[in-house]
């Protein structure tokens, strides 16, 4: 009884393990601008968030490949805090537009079973959206 | 996937997962007293919760209810440990006040609480663009939560083949406020 009071205990903890990605065309640009709760992200980085971490742990979650399937390397843009939430950007040079190119968010997914990452998307006044979770792969964009 | 389909996945999600446990625990508490031939008073009762959750979502949206998330997180085992107490304390529901039927007002005072747990964590995420999220979201946890009733309702049903009702209230009931009291004094902000 007190192993499973035990056990019941630990679930209580409720967050909501999620993020949001926002992409759209910027000029000739592609622009991510990743929003995730600070401290998720410090217990991904198992330090403090700086710019050089942020920049390294995004890389290496965040995949964009174009049309064709090629990897399109993403340039750090900065990043902000507000409200407990740390914004994070990255931009991918000249894919020609946002549909259609194949992302795949995985931040947080080595830390949270239940961790969902949304991405919404907008171009020519249109509005999509995506939903990543464990293990899915890349998807091509709305 | 549709914008508004990504947030009710979202939700939906949220509380099934068994992470989840606090709310999952709080409509256990909810649906300990009834049996199956009682679902529409179940229903009256969940469908308040769903009322408080709604209104915490409009006031969360327009701004004008900011509570603060600790205290928030320490309320929630609060109201389900307050409905353990109810559903221990209670009896005689035809003989109770307004003949038991004040169940739905504090089931939606309830909701409230627990609306403001979610509605704190999507304003601080979708900042600039916060409405349509939210009524995403907790269209998610209403069918989430559909979804932990039906089980609940035959996980109790189960436990009537070997217990009488009153045993089964006060089994739930009993063990269920442990588990929320516990929560409590992790989560107590002072």
């Amino acid at each position: 009884m007190r192993a499973l009071l035990g056990v019941l205990a630990a679930l209580a903890a409720h967050p909501l393990h999620t993020t949001l990605t926002e992409v759209e065309q910027r000029d000739d640009a592609v622009q991510l601008t990743v929003r995730a709760f600070s401290d998720d992200l410090r217990a991904a980085l198992t330090r403090d968030v700086t710019d050089s971490t942020a920049a390294r742990y995004v890389r290496s979650t965040v995949t964009l490949a174009d049309r064709e399937g090629r990897m399109l390397p993403l340039t750090w843009c900065g990043l902000r805090r507000l409200d407990g939430v740390v914004w994070l950007c990255v931009r991918a040079a000249g894919p020609g537009g946002v549909q259609g190119l194949r992302l795949r968010v995985g931040l947080l997914f080595e830390l949270y079973a239940d961790q969902i990452n949304i991405v919404r998307t907008s171009h020519d006044g249109r509005r999509g959206a995506l939903l990543f979770t464990r293990g899915d792969p890349p998807r091509p964009l709305p | 996937m549709s914008e508004l389909a990504t947030f009710v996945t979202l939700g939906f999600r949220h509380i099934v997962d068994i992470g989840a446990m606090d709310h999952i625990l709080f409509l256990l508490a909810l649906a300990a007293i009834y049996r199956p031939r009682d679902w529409r008073d179940a229903l009256w009762v969940v469908s308040a919760f769903t009322v408080g959750h709604s209104i915490t979502l409009a006031l969360a949206v327009t701004g004008a209810l900011v509570l603060p998330t600790p205290v928030i997180e320490f309320l929630i085992p609060l109201t389900i440990v307050a409905t353990c107490v109810e559903n221990l304390a209670v009896r005689d529901r035809p003989r109770a006040l307004w003949g038991g039927r004040y169940r739905p007002v504090f089931a939606a005072v309830f909701g409230l609480v627990h609306g403001a747990g979610f509605a704190n964590y999507l304003r601080s995420l979708f900042v600039d663009q916060v409405a349509l999220p939210l009524f995403g979201f907790n269209v998610g946890i209403e069918l989430g939560q559909i979804v932990v009733l039906a089980v609940a309702a035959a996980a109790l049903a189960a436990l009537d083949r070997v217990l009488a009702l009153r045993v089964r209230v006060v089994a739930v009931s009993a063990v269920v406020a442990l588990i929320a009291v516990r929560w409590a004094f992790e989560r107590s902000p002072f």
